[in-house]
């Protein structure tokens, strides 16, 4: 019969087979660091996509041209009243200007006007 | 994900586009980010091994449908999650029982670690004068406190001495330098950081700087190397399988510290790597740099400096120019020679310099601009015109100067970021070239800053034992 045994499985095993009752007892500390991350709100979703203004946000990699354009043509033939503002706007987040790029961008998606943005590609 | 961080506190609802293989990591830095919220909407498969067909089959068919759930769905705040102090003992155990603990949580990397009690810990901190819960700095992509103490913690764990202190903390000032760029850290190229040090530190401490200097064997250069991937781990939060956000494909080990030949440099009367940072002759320096890939060994023989300096062009040539596309891309490249000091002693009869060397270097590393212009078809779905990138992307106009793909752009940026280390085995003509993923993993360099009464630390060097089954002697505080 095949095991299905995981390596954790084999290390509860063996300890349990080792008698530790005679050995050091060690009160650890933890590795980690303090989380500094703070919940974002969320924003609010569920608009009719007729009246939204979408931006399109590319990191110029993984085809990312091809996706947006299949996707804003689809959704101006789904939804005639939806304005598409195209990645050119907002520029490369991924190039050698990343950091600055990135940190433009809420002042570019105000700009524009932007309701909701889609980003890629990640892979 | 950053950029949909960056949205959504401005107010704006984001919705990501990811391929299969990197859907948990997006949901994990998501989650590290606090926009949990943020849709995630998937690409299955491949994208660079489809074709435009199956792209457009694929987003009309999966992505589009997603992305339209996604604009209807109300989002989810993200749930808050009560995590220990940082001098808590969260667990109290047998030596096996603290392995399996730490295993299970995946706070360790596959290996065994020393039980981080807080008398050990103490121990470490009794060789910095820094107040214990100073925060270092804020590490990506988990966003944890990097502090003296869990540096503190995680040197114990690694199994170094503690007065391998002050160097860890420099290695982990380092990281936490926003031009090193650990936001990149968990990426697929897999590079991981090496420690340089360069100081009379490395002669106190027994650092090992020839035969093997890259091996693991020595206690300092290996328990050192291997803290920082282990700090990389549990603070940073890069975690491979079955972790989420280290998304090396294939990866690489942890490097051992490099520990410069400081009697070799100054006997050739060459500048040690510290000076060429910017640092004085007194001070100990860390350095720590990204590796992506490294040379076979490379052999240099012959009695003037063009002979030796052929096979390291050749083999630099071959090992940096098929990723150079990346580097000219983003304009960064720090390569960095080992080259033991028999080579670099054959150089300096010959008259030349580090910066002869660095200058011979840029004008002959060359890469032919069709492969620039095609290799981004499999680093990421499409090739790309050099024209196009001087247009769009902001590459200097020389780089498109010619259509001609058979003409030869240089590999390095600038003839300055080329490091040249001397370690190795004296005796043999043997370099290495460790090629630096371009800006992710910059070299940065801090200084190590010791305890003020730490004076243990600051004496001459005692001369290196002939070899010996006694243990290296513990240095008391």
């Amino acid at each position: 019969m095949a095991c299905r045994c995981t390596a954790l499985d084999f290390a509860r095993a063996n300890a349990r087979g080792i008698d530790v009752s005679e050995e050091p007892q060690y009160e650890v500390v933890w590795p980690l660091g303090r989380s500094t991350t703070r919940a974002v709100a969320p924003n609010t979703r569920g608009a009719d996509p007729q009246r939204l203004k979408v931006g399109f946000v590319w990191d110029y990699l993984f085809k990312g041209d091809q996706m947006f354009a299949t996707i804003g043509q689809a959704l101006r033939h789904r939804f005639p009243g939806v304005e598409l503002v195209d990645y050119s706007a907002f520029g490369n987040i991924h190039g050698h200007d990343e950091r600055a790029v990135v940190a433009a961008l809420p002042e570019r998606l105000r700009s524009e006007g932007v309701d909701a943005v889609i980003v890629g590609v990640g892979a | 994900m950053r950029a949909c961080s960056v949205a959504e506190r401005a107010g704006v609802s984001s919705y990501a586009i990811v391929s299969t293989g990197f859907l948990k990591q997006a949901r994990a830095i998501a989650r590290a980010v606090g926009i949990s919220s943020a849709w995630i909407a998937e690409y299955p498969g491949v994208v660079p091994n489809d074709s435009a067909e199956v792209v457009e089959r694929k987003v009309l068919e999966h992505v589009l449908p997603s992305l339209l759930q996604g604009f209807a769905t109300p989002a989810e705040a993200l749930q808050e999650v009560a995590e220990p102090g940082p001098s808590d003992v969260v667990f109290k155990g047998a030596l096996d029982e603290v392995q399996e603990h730490f295993t299970e949580r995946l706070w360790t990397d596959g290996l065994p670690i020393v039980p981080p009690t807080q008398n050990r810990v103490e121990a470490f901190l009794r060789w910095t004068d820094r107040d214990a819960l100073e925060v270092i700095g804020v590490l990506p992509p988990e966003q944890r406190e990097a502090t003296v103490w869990n540096v503190a913690v995680n040197g114990v764990m690694a199994g170094c001495r503690p007065e391998y202190f002050p160097i860890l903390l420099a290695a982990v000032e380092a990281i936490a330098d926003p031009e090193f760029r650990l936001e990149d850290a968990g990426a697929t190229p897999g590079w991981e950081p090496l420690i340089i040090l360069s100081g009379p530190l490395s002669k106190r401490l027994h650092f090992n700087s020839e035969g093997g200097a890259l091996r693991i064997g020595r206690q300092a250069n290996s328990s050192i190397g291997r803290f920082l991937r282990l700090y990389m781990r549990n603070v940073a939060g890069l975690r491979t399988p079955p972790g989420d956000t280290d998304k090396a494909a294939i990866g690489m080990n942890f490097n051992v510290v490099l520990a410069e030949n400081e009697d070799a440099v100054t006997r050739i009367g060459w500048p040690p790597f510290r000076v060429d940072r910017g640092f004085s002759m007194a001070d100990d320096v860390v350095t720590v740099q990204s590796v992506v890939a490294i040379s076979p060994h490379i052999y240099s023989g012959g009695s003037s400096a063009l002979e030796h300096i052929e096979p390291i062009v050749r083999f630099m040539e071959g090992v940096m120019g098929p990723v150079s596309p990346v580097a000219i891309t983003y304009r960064r490249s720090h390569p960095l020679i080992v080259m033991s000091p028999s080579v670099a002693q054959a150089f300096a009869d010959g008259g030349w310099d580090k910066d002869a060397i660095r200058s011979y270097l840029f004008e002959h590393l060359t890469i032919d601009a069709g492969w620039v212009e095609r290799y981004p078809l499999h680093a990421s779905g499409a090739s790309t015109s050099l024209a196009t990138m001087v247009r769009e992307r902001g590459l200097p106009a020389h780089y498109a100067e010619s259509d001609d793909p058979r003409r030869r752009l240089p590999i390095l940026i600038r003839p300055e970021w080329t490091s040249i280390v001397l370690a190795g085995e004296p005796g043999r003509n043997q370099c290495r070239v460790y090629v630096q993923q371009h800006e992710q993993g910059a070299p940065v360099s801090k200084k190590v800053r010791l305890a003020a009464d730490a004076e243990v630390l600051r004496a001459p060097a005692v001369q290196e034992p002939e070899a010996s089954t006694e243990a290296t002697p513990t240095l008391h505080r």
